[in-house]
């Protein structure tokens, strides 16, 4: 055992850890949100150019010298990788939740980043902090802390049945208007 | 009643839609608006004004004016003019007492006038003082825009989205489609927004959004759109206003009369909805577009008595007559024109609101006797007649002469009469006279009164128009919906791992800063506590802030951010710390676990875990230390496990050596409990023999499930109160506030002054120079009362001091607490009394811990 795997939920025993998101996304529609519950993601200190991400990483720089390393290897593992070269690494598996959202018109109801600008640090839903990240097509990953997930997710899914119920008309029915000025 | 179908209408008369108007059914048609269905029905009257209770029917058709605002649904305010209708829905008549052909408060119209004069209620009702509350409840009850349902909160979604765009265009006018398809020309990302009703073609390459309104122009091209329950916040490179001009109302005696209109009402009754508006109508224009709409009327059927085109008849004296709140003929220079409708316009006004919001200049244009932009921001254009272009020069003065109300605003109900006595009173700006009589501060914002409310101005004051300026243009352009603003209702807390742990055992949970938190389990928090003094307990503490601080220097950095060391804590050892500002008062607190030489576990209240971060991240920016800074508040859960059998019962579920050899009082150790690695810290907030179990999120409700399991009883935040303060221990922003220094919260052990340097040193030291004013200390109460925590200390009949913090305890066997008091007052065994409930009931100075006074239980 070394002095922070008590930041790893990986060094738990098989069967002792939950996600935090399993209650709200429940009965949610696995083609709109998923839970990515359990994505291993690390805190990553120092000089992030000695950060050579494998197969399945994927750096979120932050600053200079701080970033999120996201991996589908065992965390602890790649928290003692990142050492050795020099970096401090912490595993924030357990720090942060994770969701996968499916469509662009539900995440510009989630935040104002610009999503043609990801990844990014910044407000999803103006008051909680998130990582943004998006993937092929219309599919995103939103990291926010844990602690406040389970509300994210419920505000998330209450978006998205918002957007079924949408009353504005994006698309009219073709048919020519009369002319003159509409105030 | 309707008209023969009309090329281009809106309705289908193969879908009907039936709705309640009051108790009555309604039958209109798909593509009708609540205004429109109403209005076929044969309803005239559809509101009353605000101030005098005259009755009023539709004005503009365009969502403009106030005259058809009802609540739909329970919505008040809901222009039905512009309403799409829908099956089933309920609309109600609202600022009605009585009904709406027979209001009662329309005695106001009568007999008000000379007693109700503008800003009266300045003047009047300011005495006595004390019954204002009352008059203002009475005024608000009679006048008003219909009534908000307070119990309907949260019944509806609204959103915002967020949205790009590299030309907005605003306004689906010919000018506004035309810039909107050449931006198109030129790339992607083109959007035109229109209010609507009328449909707006497909452009191609444009995204058009309709029915919906622009709110504003703000900083960094921001405009907001509303459309309905959607709030679309576009950030635009470029913005194109082609909002077009707005036809004016002409001020008259009976105005505002039901009947009289504006072409475009009439207009789009006729062409959109197949509805004959009247029978017998007459016309008043002072522009063509004003004067066609009497074709308009003859196709439809009506019989159009006369058409006076203001251009080329100046009118001297213009009087609508009335009969049951109708209008029943207009005189025109005494000559009495029997009708049931007049459609009187006074021309066009270039609809510059929101090019003023964004900083356009704008100025009269003599020529053509309206306002019109004429320096732009950069990145906002005009197109088409809010520029003024194509707009015919137009001078319709006031018509005052006549014996009925000569409305300027009927928003407001504000007379050319009041205006004039405004200026009477002094009020000689434009500005001060908007403030005083509220024209142009009603729903419709100006639209159809600022240009007649400056015009009147500058006749009375015998000034230029040019010379009067316009009033300040400010969002929103358009009435918008209270919950569109605020948006989705979204306030989130923190949960910790365990939060529907504590739910499922029955806790009650209470807000504690930004985290709910299980406040006790039962009804009796003793019984908690009692199980914590008598076996074995186990409390959620994973909202304490946790940060690791690593690195060559952490323990520089630590030395220098606290008033006590840590560079000599040997690794696997815990002190407690206090956090000191720049002004040496104490800031926050918590305990410092050295993990090995180079890593450093802090904790800190609840409440700082993101301030001290902060605070940390800020020193050593200043500093430069080598050492990381990393809050894994939310990475780690925190369990305490408390009370005599802690040992026996966490001994359990490790294999490794929790012996008090191997795990002493203030120790750190990693431990795997129950399969989870834990960061065990031994320690003693509550008093009794205790460890802090540290380990990670995901894992909490497993670890807990096997505490409890094991015979740990939950125990809230209420008992951890009971048994921090049986020992005397303070809890940081309960006890403390932002005054207090550690000499006086009687921590004079902490602060090492010898330390070359700590944050806030020099004010540590000056305060050790001289005597502290007051010190927190504890108490005993004599008669068993528990006094509410901030009560009074009164010491001969002065205020003294105050209660931080009171409980009755059931191990002391008295209540007990701490309070701030004067130095001199402070001696163990001080007699002292305390405000409650009026009465002053007597406690006793306490020094040191109530219970437990060696400390044995916690290191045993």
């Amino acid at each position: 055992m070394t002095l922070l795997d008590f930041l790893s939920p990986s060094r738990c025993e098989p069967g002792t850890t939950a996600s935090p998101l399993r209650r709200a996304l429940a009965d949610a529609d696995s083609a709109v949100v998923q839970d990515l519950w359990p994505d291993g993601k690390l805190e990553v200190r120092g000089d992030l150019g000695l950060v050579v991400p494998r197969a399945g990483e994927e750096l979120v720089q932050l600053t200079p010298r701080r970033g999120y390393l996201l991996t589908q290897d065992d965390p602890a593992d790649v928290v003692a990788r990142l050492r050795e070269v020099g970096l401090l690494a912490y595993d924030a598996t357990g720090a942060l939740a994770g969701i996968a959202i499916q469509g662009e018109q539900l995440m510009r109801r989630l935040t104002d980043l610009d999503l043609d600008e990801l990844p990014a640090a910044g407000p999803l839903l103006s008051r909680v902090t998130a990582v943004i990240l998006r993937d092929e097509g219309e599919r995103f990953r939103v990291y926010v802390p844990q602690e406040l997930a389970h509300d994210v997710a419920v505000a998330v899914l209450d978006a998205a049945a918002g957007l079924a119920n949408t009353e504005v008309r994006l698309k009219p029915d073709p048919s020519e208007s009369e002319g003159g000025e509409v105030a | 009643m309707r008209i023969a179908q009309q090329s281009g209408e809106r309705i289908d008369r193969d879908r009907p839609v039936v709705f309640r108007f009051g108790e009555t059914r309604i039958g209109g048609y798909e593509g009708d608006t609540f205004g429109s269905a109403l209005y076929a029905a044969g309803l005239r009257t559809f509101s009353r004004s605000f101030k005098y209770h005259r009755t009023r029917g539709l004005y503009c058709c365009t969502g403009h004016c106030p005259n058809c605002m009802m609540t739909v649904d329970g919505v008040p305010n809901v222009r039905v003019c512009v309403e799409p209708l829908r099956e089933g829905a309920h609309v109600k008549e609202q600022n009605v007492w009585g009904k709406l052909d027979l209001d009662v408060l329309s005695i106001t119209d009568k007999v008000g006038g000379p007693f109700t004069p503008v800003g009266f209620y300045y003047r009047t009702m300011i005495r006595p003082r004390r019954a204002w509350p009352l008059y203002e409840k009475v005024l608000r009850n009679l006048a008003g825009l219909g009534r908000v349902d307070e119990r309907g909160g949260h019944s509806r979604r609204y959103d915002v989205e967020h949205r790009r765009a590299r030309v907005l265009v605003v306004g689906g006018s010919d000018a506004g489609r035309a810039a909107a398809l050449a931006a198109a020309r030129e790339g992607p990302g083109v959007v035109l927004v229109d209010e609507g009703p009328r449909r707006v073609s497909e452009l191609t390459g444009v995204e058009v959004l309709t029915p919906a309104r622009a709110l504003g122009i703000w900083e960094g091209g921001l405009v907001p759109v509303d459309c309905g329950t959607v709030l679309y916040r576009y950030r635009a490179e470029r913005i194109i206003v082609a909002t077009g001009a707005l036809e004016q109302p002409i001020v008259f005696p009976g105005n505002d009369l039901v009947g009289v209109m504006l072409p475009s009402a009439a207009r789009r009754l006729i062409r959109d909805f197949s509805i004959q508006p009247g029978e017998r109508a007459v016309v008043l224009g002072a522009d063509e577009p004003g004067l066609e709409v009497a074709d308009d009327l003859q196709e439809a059927g009506v019989a159009v008595q006369r058409v006076v085109d203001l251009r080329e008849t100046p009118v001297r004296e213009l009087e609508a007559q009335r009969r049951r709140g109708r209008v029943r003929a207009l005189l025109v220079d005494g000559e009495e024109v029997a009708c049931d409708l007049v459609v009187a316009s006074g021309g066009r006004q270039p609809a510059y609101s929101l090019l003023a919001q964004a900083g356009a200049r704008v100025e009269f244009d003599s020529e053509l006797g309206v306002f019109v932009p004429t320096t732009l921001p950069p990145g906002v254009e005009a197109v088409g007649t809010v520029t003024g272009e194509g707009l015919q020069k137009i001078d319709v003065r006031p018509k005052h002469a006549g014996r009925g109300k000569c409305f300027v605003c009927i928003c407001e109900d504000v007379t050319t009469k009041d205006v004039k006595r405004a200026i009477a009173e002094g009020f000689d700006s434009i500005e001060l006279a908007k403030r005083y009589t509220t024209v142009t501060m009603g729903p419709c914002q100006g639209k159809l009164c600022q240009l007649a409310s400056i015009r009147l101005y500058a006749q009375e004051v015998r000034a230029y128009e040019s010379d009067l300026g316009t009033t300040t243009a400010r969002p929103p352009w358009s009435p918008v919906e209270m919950g569109l603003l605020a948006g989705r209702h979204f306030e989130p807390a923190r949960r910790t791992s365990l939060h529907f742990r504590h739910e499922e055992a029955g806790a009650r949970m209470q807000w504690a800063g930004p985290w709910k938190r299980p406040y006790a389990y039962g009804e009796r928090p003793e019984d908690e506590v009692r199980a914590v003094h008598e076996s074995l307990g186990v409390i959620d503490v994973s909202t304490l802030g946790k940060i690791l601080v690593e690195g060559p220097e952490a323990a520089a950095l630590l030395e220098r951010l606290y008033p006590n060391r840590f560079a000599d804590l040997r690794p696997g050892r815990i002190r407690y710390g206090v956090l000191t500002s720049d002004g040496g008062r104490i800031m926050d607190d918590g305990t410092i676990g050295r993990l090995s030489e180079e890593l450093y576990y802090v904790t800190t209240t609840s409440t700082g875990a993101d301030s001290v971060t902060a605070w940390f991240e800020w020193w050593n920016a200043v500093w430069g230390y080598e050492a990381e800074i990393v809050n894994v508040t939310g990475a780690l859960a925190a369990l305490n496990l408390a009370g005599p059998q802690a040992r026996e019962a966490l001994q359990r579920l490790t294999e490794d050596d929790v012996s008090d050899e191997a795990l002493k009082y203030l120790d750190a150790k990693p431990l795997e409990v129950a399969g989870i690695p834990c960061l065990a810290l031994r320690i003693g907030f509550v008093g009794e023999l205790g460890y802090e179990l540290h380990c990670p999120s995901p894992a909490a409700e497993f670890l807990w499930d096997r505490l409890v399991g094991d015979g740990a009883r939950p125990f809230g935040l209420e008992p951890q109160r009971i048994l921090r303060l049986e020992k005397g221990h303070v809890i940081v922003g309960q006890d403390t506030d932002s005054e207090s220094n550690l000499l006086s919260a009687a921590m004079s052990w902490l602060p090492k002054l010898d330390k070359d340097d700590f944050v806030g040193k020099l004010a540590v030291e000056h305060f050790a120079e001289r005597e502290p004013l007051e010190r927190l200390v504890g108490f005993v109460m004599e008669d068993g009362v528990v006094p509410a925590e901030g009560a009074q200390i009164v010491i001969e009949g002065y205020p003294a001091g105050r209660i931080t913090s009171a409980r009755r305890s059931e191990a002391v066997g008295s209540v007990i607490g701490l309070a701030w008091l004067p130095v001199e007052r402070a001696d163990d065994g001080t007699r002292f009394e305390v405000r409650v409930d009026r009465r002053l009931l007597g406690g006793r100075v306490k020094s040191g811990p109530f219970y437990d006074v060696d400390g044995k239980r916690m290191r045993s």
